[in-house]
C-alpha cells in the first residue's frame, strides 16, 4: 500500500499516454493477488464474513444435533421453511439497510407493517379490487418512508424522533381502522398467498411461494441500486460521518437521496406488510410490535455499523438466516419462545464485540500505515456515540 | 486537456461589486475578483476577511445579494456546487470533503461514471479514475478506500475529482495547510502543470512563501472589501502584509523586530520541571528526550508531520507513551493522563481548536471553567464567586471580546476562542504550559497579544513549549528550540543572535538522507 | 473578529416588546409549555370540573391529581434518560429494565412468603434497584469501557431483557399480596400520591446532584464535545458511566412504582414502549437528542404533556387506542416548532435562502 501511496517528487514523469496502467504493472500475479487480498481482507468485509460463520456454525451444530438418520437437518426445506417464514423480515431489513447506511435509523417500520395489514383488510373488506388493494398497500408505507424523510431532511429532526413519531402515527391510525383482528377471506388474495411451486418428494418436498420471490426480487433492485448507481453510492457518501456534507460538496444530489432512502424503507415497509398479511392472512392492530427492532438487529447481525457508511444488502440477508434458524434452533430444543429474545439478545452482544474488536484492529493497522507514511493528520479520538 | 483558445487578457471570470450580506453583518461589499485563463490567482486577506465567503459566491454554495458572475463572458447565476461545475467551476476544499468510506475511483469518477445501460460501469469507471490520477502524476488502487490513505493524497484526490469535468476555473482553498514540503512540491507540480493547460487557480493559503512561489496576481480582500489586484513579482512582502491587516508598513516592521529573544538563560545546577527519557510511541515518536526549565519557553520546530503535535500529547498524557520515563518535579509519572497532568501542573493547548478545544454551546464562562472543574472532580463544584473572579480577571488580561462571560464561545472569533481556551489553561495554574500552535488561524492582532502573553508568563517563571509552524515565531519566543523531522527530535538550539531560521531549516536539512 | 455579533440599532418599544416575544418565544422550553397549556386549557373547556382538586378521606382527588400521578412513571424514566442523552447516548433498555425489576421484587416477595410485611416488602424493593442498578452499570460498561455505541448497547438489552424478565417469572404472571408494596404505588403522604411523591423527591435530588455541582456542566461538556472535554481532564468514561447506572435504577424504580399497584409481574407488557414515551418526553422538553445541553425541567413539562394528553383523549371521548396518533401530531409540532430550521426561516427569510445544507460561520 505505501508504495502506491508515496509517489517520489519526480513522478510527474510518470504520466500515462493512452489509456491507464494496468494494476501491478510491474509486479505480475503476485502483485494482483496481494491487491486482492488486501481488499478481501478490507474491514468492509470482515463483518460480514463474520456473519456468514455464524451462520455454517449454527447449520453445522443443527445438522450435529437434529439430522435423524433418515432426514438431514440442513436441506431444502429448511431454507424454504426459513424465507417463508421471514420474508417479511427480509423485506424490512432491505428497507433499514439503505436507511441505517446513511446513519439513520427507522422506527416505523412495525407499525407501518401493521397499518398495511389493516388497510389491505379493510380495503378488500370494502370490495375494492385485488391489484388497487395491493398498491395501496405499499404506497401506505412509501408515504410514510416520504414523511420521515422530509422531517429528516427538511426539518432537521433526528430520525429517530422523526421515525418514532411516525410510528406513534401509524400506531394510532392502525386503531383508527380497526381495533380488532380483521380475517383476509378475499378470493384473490388467498390464491395469492397460497400459491406456491412443488419440489421434491415426501418428507423432503419443498416449496417456492410469492413472498420469497418478492423478498428475492426486492434483495436483488437492492443490491443494483446500492452497487451500481450513482444514488447508491450516494448513499453510502452520506454515512461517511459528517451529515451528507462532503456528498453534497461533491455535486451529489445529497438532499434527495436522504428522503429517498427513508421512502425506499417505508417501501419495504408496505411491501413487508403485505407479505405479512399473505402470512397471517389478517390485519391485526398489535402486529409489528418490535417489528422493527428484528429488523435493525437483523442489519447488525449482519455487519453494519449503526454510524453508517459500512454494510450489505447481503449481510443484512445473512442476518435474517441467523435470526431465522435461531428461533428454529429454540423450536427443536424445545425451550420457550422467550428464550428466543435472550439468544438474539447474546448473539447481538457477540457480534457487537466481534465488530469492536474488528474496528481497534483496524485502527492499530492504519496507525502503522501512518508510520510509513508521511504527514498524518492527529489521529482522530474514536468517538463512542 | 482542454486547451483554451482565449488570451490571457480575456478573463474566465469575472465578479464584480459582489455583495453577501449575513444577519447584522455585511460578509462582502462590492468585491470585484477577475480570473484569466492559465494563471494562479491569490485571494489574500485575513480571518474574516471575506475569502471563504467570495468563493462560496462563485461556488454558488451562496446566493450573492448584488454584483455579477460572469463565467467565460456569459453572465451566470449557481444554485448550488453541482450548478458552479457544470459551467467549469470546481472547488476543492480545505478540509478533504470526500468520503473516506467510499473507493479511490467512486471519490473520483462519482456524478461522472462510465455507464453501461442503467448500471455503473465499474471496470471501466475504474479505468478513467486512473487516467485522471495519473495525470496528476498518481498511482493509487482505485478500489483502495479514500479513508486508508493520507490526508495530501485524498487532497490530491480531490483536485484529480475537481478535473474529471476538464474545469476551467479550480479553486484551491488552502489546499496546502496540512501536506508536508514534499506534498506541496508535489502539489505545486500539479498546480504548474494545470495552468500550463490552461486552467484559471484560485489559491486560497496563509503562507506567503508559497503564494509567492506559484501565484501570477493576486487579490487583496480587507473586512469584506476589496484593496486590490496586484501582480505578485511586483508587490513586495510587507507592503502585501500590511495590504491585509490595514496597516503601515512601519508598524509591522516593528513587530517583527520586537522582542527577539536573545538572553540565554543559565540552567546549571537546576532541576527540570520536566524531564523526558527515551519517552516515545510506536508510530507516534520516535523515543525523545526533553527537559524542561522553569521560566523557559522551549520551541519545537519541525514541518508538519514532523512528530511537534505528538511529543506535546506524550508529555500531556493525551496519548500513552509505550517507551521511555517522564518525570514531573522528580516525581515519577505511571502512564500519564490528560487529568493527571493537570493536577501535576500541565496543561496542553491543542492545535485542533475546535475538534479538541473549544466546548461550543457552552459559555465562556463554563469553558474557562471546564480543565479547573475537571481538576477538582465533578462533586466539588468551583465556588460561584471565586470561578466569576477568575473568568473576570482572564476575559480583562487577555482582552477576550466580546466581554460577556455568557456568551457561548462558539460564537466568538477563532482568535477569541483560542484566548479563551488560554484562560482555561491558565486558570488550572499550570507550571508547564504546551502550546501547540495557539497562533494559527487567528488574525495577527490577537497573535500578537498570544505571542506577548507567552513571554509574559515564562517571565514570571511559568515553563513554557510553544509549537509553531512559523520558524519566525518560534525563534522570536524561545530559548532553546527543539528540532523535529519524520518524528524524530533531530537536534536542540540554543536561541541566539546567529541562530535564524535558516539555521533551523538547515539542521533539518542536514541530518536528514534525501527524502 | 467581524461579524460574529449583531450590532443593536436603538430600539423602539414595539420592536423591544418583540424581541422580548422572540427571546420567549427563543427559549427551549416555549413552546413545549404552550403545548402543555394548551392543551390543559382545552380539557378544561370541554370538562368544566376538569382542574378542581378536592379533598376525600385526607387525599386529593381530581383529574390534575390524576395526570400528576400518570407522570410519574414517565417522569423517572426521561430524568435518567435525559442525563444519558446529554452525554450524546440514549438507554433503549429502560423499558425491559422496569419489567425485571418489578420481575424481581415480585418474586421475591412471591417466594418469601411473608409478603404482608413491610421488611419484604422493602427488601423486594431493593432487590430490585439493585438489580436495575447492575443492569444500568452493563450498559455503562459497554458503552464506556468497550465503546460500543449506546444505541446498539442498549439495543441489546432492550431485546433480551423482556426474555429474562420471562425467564425469572418462569412465564408466569407473578402476583402477590403485600399491602406495604402496594402502597408504593397507591399510597399517600399528606393526600399526596405517593408515586407524585417519589417523582418530585427524585427530581429534586437529581437536580441537586446534578446542577449544585459541576455533574451538570461536565455531562454537558461530554455530550458537546467528548474529545476536547478528555483534553480539559475530565473523566468522561466515570461520569458517562454514572449516569447509565443512575438511569437503570431510575428505570426499576420506575418499574416499581408502575407495577406496585397491580401487584402483577407481566414480563410480556411492563413498560412495553416506555423507553419510547420516555424519549419523547426527554425531546418534548426540549433536550437535543444529540447530546449537550439538556434541560430535567423540560422533562417534567414533558411527562406533563404526556400524561395530559393521554387525559385529554379520555376527556374528549376518543377510543384511548388514537392516543399514538395525538401523540405523534404533539411531538412532530414540538419538533417542528423547536427545529432550528424552521427558526432561521421564520426569523430570518434571506438568510434561510442562503443558508446551505451546513450551518455556516458566518465569515469566520
Amino acid at each position: 500500500m505505501t508504495s502506491t501511496q508515496t509517489p517520489a517528487p519526480a513522478t510527474t514523469s510518470r504520466r500515462t499516454k493512452g489509456g491507464a496502467p494496468r494494476p501491478g504493472s510491474t509486479g505480475g500475479i503476485a502483485d494482483v493477488a496481494r491487491r486482492w487480498g488486501h481488499r478481501l481482507a478490507d474491514r468492509r468485509f470482515l463483518p460480514v464474513a463474520g456473519t456468514l460463520l455464524t451462520l455454517v456454525l449454527i447449520l453445522v451444530i443443527g445438522q450435529a444435533r437434529y439430522s435423524t438418520d433418515t432426514r438431514s437437518f440442513v436441506n431444502m426445506r429448511l431454507f424454504s421453511n426459513l424465507l417463508v417464514d421471514n420474508s417479511y423480515l427480509l423485506v424490512l431489513a432491505v428497507g433499514m439497510t439503505f436507511v441505517i447506511l446513511t446513519g439513520g435509523i427507522d422506527l416505523s417500520v412495525g407499525a407501518v407493517v401493521a397499518l398495511v395489514g389493516l388497510v389491505v383488510a379493510k380495503l378488500l373488506i370494502l370490495g375494492v379490487p385485488l391489484p388497487l388493494v395491493l398498491l395501496a398497500g405499499v404506497l401506505v408505507g412509501t408515504v410514510f418512508g416520504l414523511l420521515i424523510g422530509v422531517l429528516v431532511q427538511y426539518f432537521s429532526i433526528q430520525p429517530f424522533i422523526a421515525s418514532l413519531a411516525a410510528m406513534f402515527l401509524a400506531r394510532g391510525l392502525c386503531n383508527v381502522v380497526s381495533v380488532e383482528s380483521l380475517a383476509i377471506e378475499d378470493k384473490g388474495f388467498t390464491d395469492l398467498a397460497s400459491w406456491r411451486l412443488k419440489f421434491g418428494h415426501g418428507p423432503s418436498i419443498w416449496y417456492i411461494n410469492l413472498s420469497m420471490i418478492v423478498a428475492l426480487v426486492v434483495v436483488l433492485v437492492a443490491v443494483y441500486l446500492l452497487h451500481y448507481t450513482r444514488f447508491g453510492r450516494t448513499v453510502y457518501g452520506l454515512g461517511a460521518g459528517d451529515g451528507g456534507q462532503a456528498v453534497g460538496l461533491m455535486g451529489l444530489r445529497a438532499a434527495r437521496t436522504k428522503v429517498w432512502v427513508y421512502v425506499i424503507s417505508g417501501t419495504c415497509a408496505g411491501i413487508a406488510g403485505i407479505l405479512f398479511a399473505f402470512y397471517t392472512r389478517s390485519g391485526f392492530n398489535l402486529t409489528g410490535i418490535g417489528m422493527e427492532l428484528d429488523a435493525i438487529a437483523s442489519v447488525v447481525i449482519g455487519g453494519a455499523m449503526l454510524t453508517g457508511g459500512s454494510g450489505f444488502v447481503l449481510g443484512s440477508v445473512a442476518g435474517v438466516l441467523v435470526y431465522g434458524l435461531i428461533q428454529v434452533l429454540i423450536a427443536r430444543e424445545g425451550l420457550d419462545s422467550w428464550w428466543t429474545k435472550v439468544f438474539i439478545g447474546a448473539v447481538l452482544l457477540l457480534f457487537v464485540l466481534l465488530q469492536r474488536a474488528l474496528s481497534t484492529g483496524q485502527k492499530r493497522r492504519r496507525k502503522k500505515n501512518k508510520e510509513e507514511s508521511p504527514a498524518p493528520p492527529p489521529a482522530a479520538a474514536p468517538a463512542v456515540s | 486537456m482542454s486547451t483554451t483558445s482565449t488570451t490571457a487578457s480575456e478573463p474566465v471570470v469575472r465578479m464584480t461589486g459582489i455583495t453577501i450580506e449575513f444577519p447584522g453583518v455585511k460578509a462582502l461589499d462590492g468585491v470585484d475578483l477577475t480570473l484569466r485563463p492559465g494563471e494562479v490567482h491569490a485571494l489574500m486577506g485575513e480571518n474574516g476577511a471575506g475569502k471563504s465567503t467570495l468563493i462560496k459566491a462563485l461556488t454558488g454554495v451562496y446566493r450573492i445579494d448584488a454584483g455579477t458572475i460572469a463565467v467565460a463572458g456569459t453572465a451566470r447565476r449557481f444554485d448550488g456546487p453541482a450548478d458552479a461545475q457544470e459551467a467549469g467551476v470546481s472547488t476543492v476544499y480545505q478540509e478533504v470533503n470526500l468520503a473516506p468510506n467510499l473507493s479511490v475511483a467512486e471519490n473520483i469518477m462519482l456524478g461522472h461514471e462510465v455507464r453501461l445501460g442503467p448500471f455503473v460501469n465499474w471496470p471501466a469507471t475504474r479505468r478513467a479514475a486512473r487516467t485522471h490520477l495519473a495525470r496528476l502524476g498518481l498511482d493509487l488502487d482505485p478500489m483502495s478506500m479514500l479513508g486508508t490513505h493520507s490526508i495530501a493524497i485524498q487532497q490530491l484526490c480531490a483536485i484529480a475529482r475537481a478535473m474529471v469535468v476538464d474545469a476551467k476555473v479550480l479553486i484551491l482553498d488552502e489546499p496546502t495547510s496540512s501536506l508536508d514540503k514534499a506534498e506541496v512540491a508535489q502539489l505545486f507540480d500539479v498546480m504548474r502543470q494545470l495552468r500550463a493547460d490552461g486552467v484559471a487557480i484560485l489559491f486560497v493559503s496563509h503562507f506567503l512563501d508559497q503564494v509567492y512561489e506559484i501565484t501570477d496576481r493576486l487579490t487583496v480582500l480587507r473586512n469584506g472589501r476589496l484593496v486590490g489586484e496586484y501582480l505578485t513579482a511586483e508587490l513586495p512582502r510587507l507592503e502585501l502584509v500590511s495590504k491585509m491587516v490595514g496597516r503601515a508598513s512601519e508598524d509591522l516592521a516593528d513587530i517583527e523586530k520586537a522582542a527577539r529573544r536573545t538572553t540565554t538563560h543559565d540552567l546549571t545546577g537546576r532541576e527540570p520541571v520536566l524531564r523526558a527519557l527515551g519517552l516515545g510511541r510506536d508510530g507516534t515518536v520516535e523515543p525523545f528526550d526533553l527537559d524542561l526549565y522553569e521560566g523557559e519557553i522551549v520551541g519545537v520546530a519541525g514541518l508538519l508531520g514532523s512528530g511537534r503535535t505528538e511529543v506535546a500529547r506524550l508529555l500531556y498524557g493525551a496519548d500513552r507513551a509505550d517507551s521511555g520515563t517522564l518525570t514531573v518535579r522528580g516525581a515519577g509519572v505511571r502512564a500519564a493522563s490528560p487529568l493527571g497532568s493537570l493536577q501535576r501542573g500541565v496543561a496542553l493547548a491543542s492545535e485542533d481548536r475546535k475538534k479538541e478545544g473549544i466546548i461550543g454551546d457552552l459559555t465562556v464562562r463554563e469553558n474557562i471553567a471546564l480543565a479547573m472543574q475537571a481538576e477538582r472532580g465533578a462533586w466539588r463544584k468551583v465556588p460561584a464567586k471565586e470561578l466569576d473572579a477568575t473568568v473576570a480577571r482572564y476575559i480583562e488580561a487577555l482582552a477576550i471580546h466580546p466581554a460577556n462571560p455568557d456568551a457561548l464561545i462558539k460564537n466568538l472569533s477563532g482568535g477569541n476562542q483560542q484566548k479563551v481556551l488560554l484562560a482555561r489553561w491558565l486558570a488550572t495554574a499550570p507550571q508547564l504550559l504546551l502550546l501547540d500552535e495557539p497562533t494559527r488561524g487567528i488574525d495577527v492582532g490577537a497573535k500578537a497579544e498570544i505571542q506577548r502573553l507567552v513571554a509574559e508568563l515564562a517571565s514570571e517563571g511559568m515553563s513554557v513549549v510553544f509549537i509553531s509552524s512559523e520558524l519566525e515565531e518560534v525563534l522570536r519566543l524561545s530559548h532553546r528550540v527543539v528540532v523535529m523531522r519524520d518524528r524524530q527530535k533531530i537536534g536542540e538550539l540554543t536561541n541566539g543572535p546567529d541562530v535564524t531560521a535558516s539555521t533551523v531549516l538547515e539542521t533539518i536539512a542536514a541530518s536528514g538522507s534525501a527524502s | 473578529m467581524t461579524g460574529t455579533v449583531a450590532t443593536d440599532p436603538t430600539p423602539s418599544p414595539a420592536d423591544r416588546a418583540r424581541r422580548t416575544f422572540s427571546r420567549l418565544a427563543g427559549h427551549t422550553l416555549f413552546w413545549p409549555v404552550v403545548a402543555l397549556v394548551v392543551l390543559l386549557l382545552a380539557c378544561g373547556v370541554v370538562s368544566p370540573g376538569f382542574l378542581d382538586v378536592t379533598v376525600q378521606d385526607g387525599h386529593l382527588f381530581g383529574q390534575v391529581v390524576d395526570i400528576l400521578r400518570q407522570s410519574a412513571t414517565p417522569l423517572l424514566l426521561a430524568i435518567g434518560m435525559c442525563l444519558v442523552i446529554a452525554t450524546g447516548g440514549i438507554d433503549l433498555s429502560v423499558g425491559a429494565v422496569m419489567a425485571i425489576s418489578l420481575a424481581v421484587s415480585l418474586t421475591y416477595i412471591a417466594e418469601s412468603g411473608s409478603g404482608t410485611t413491610v421488611g419484604t416488602a422493602l427488601t423486594g424493593l431493593a432487590l430490585g434497584l439493585v438489580v436495575a442498578l447492575v443492569i444500568g452499570a452493563f450498559n455503562g460498561f459497554l458503552v464506556t469501557v468497550l465503546g460500543i455505541q449506546p444505541f446498539i448497547a442498549t439495543l441489546i438489552l432492550m431485546i433480551a431483557g423482556r426474555g429474562i424478565a420471562m425467564l425469572i417469572t418462569k412465564g408466569q404472571i407473578t402476583t402477590v399480596t403485600s399491602p406495604p408494596f402496594k402502597a408504593i404505588g397507591s399510597g399517600y403522604v399528606l393526600g399526596i400520591p405517593m408515586p407524585v411523591v417519589i417523582a418530585a423527591g427524585v427530581f429534586a435530588l437529581v437536580v441537586l446532584l446534578v446542577r449544585g455541582t459541576a455533574l451538570g456542566m461536565l455531562l454537558e461538556s461530554i455530550g458537546i464535545n467528548r474529545e476536547a472535554s478528555r483534553l480539559a481532564g475530565v473523566k468522561s468514561r466515570n461520569i458517562t458511566w454514572f449516569v447509565y447506572a443512575l438511569c437503570g435504577l431510575l428505570a426499576g424504580l420506575a418499574g416499581i412504582v408502575y407495577g406496585a399497584p397491580t401487584m402483577a409481574a407481566d414480563a410480556n407488557n411492563v413498560g412495553l414502549m416506555k423507553e419510547l414515551d420516555a424519549i419523547m418526553v426527554v425531546v418534548l422538553g426540549g433536550t437535543k437528542l444529540e447530546g449537550g445541553k439538556f434541560s430535567l425541567a423540560g422533562c417534567v413539562v414533558g411527562a406533563l404533556i404526556l400524561s395530559t394528553l393521554e387525559r385529554a383523549v379520555v376527556i374528549f371521548h376518543l377510543p384511548t387506542q388514537v392516543t399514538p396518533l395525538f401523540k405523534a401530531l404533539i411531538l412532530i409540532i414540538v419538533c417542528i416548532a423547536g427545529s432550528d430550521r424552521l427558526r432561521s426561516r421564520a426569523g430570518a427569510a434571506r438568510r434561510a435562502r442562503r443558508t446551505p445544507a451546513v450551518p455556516v460561520e458566518v465569515a469566520a
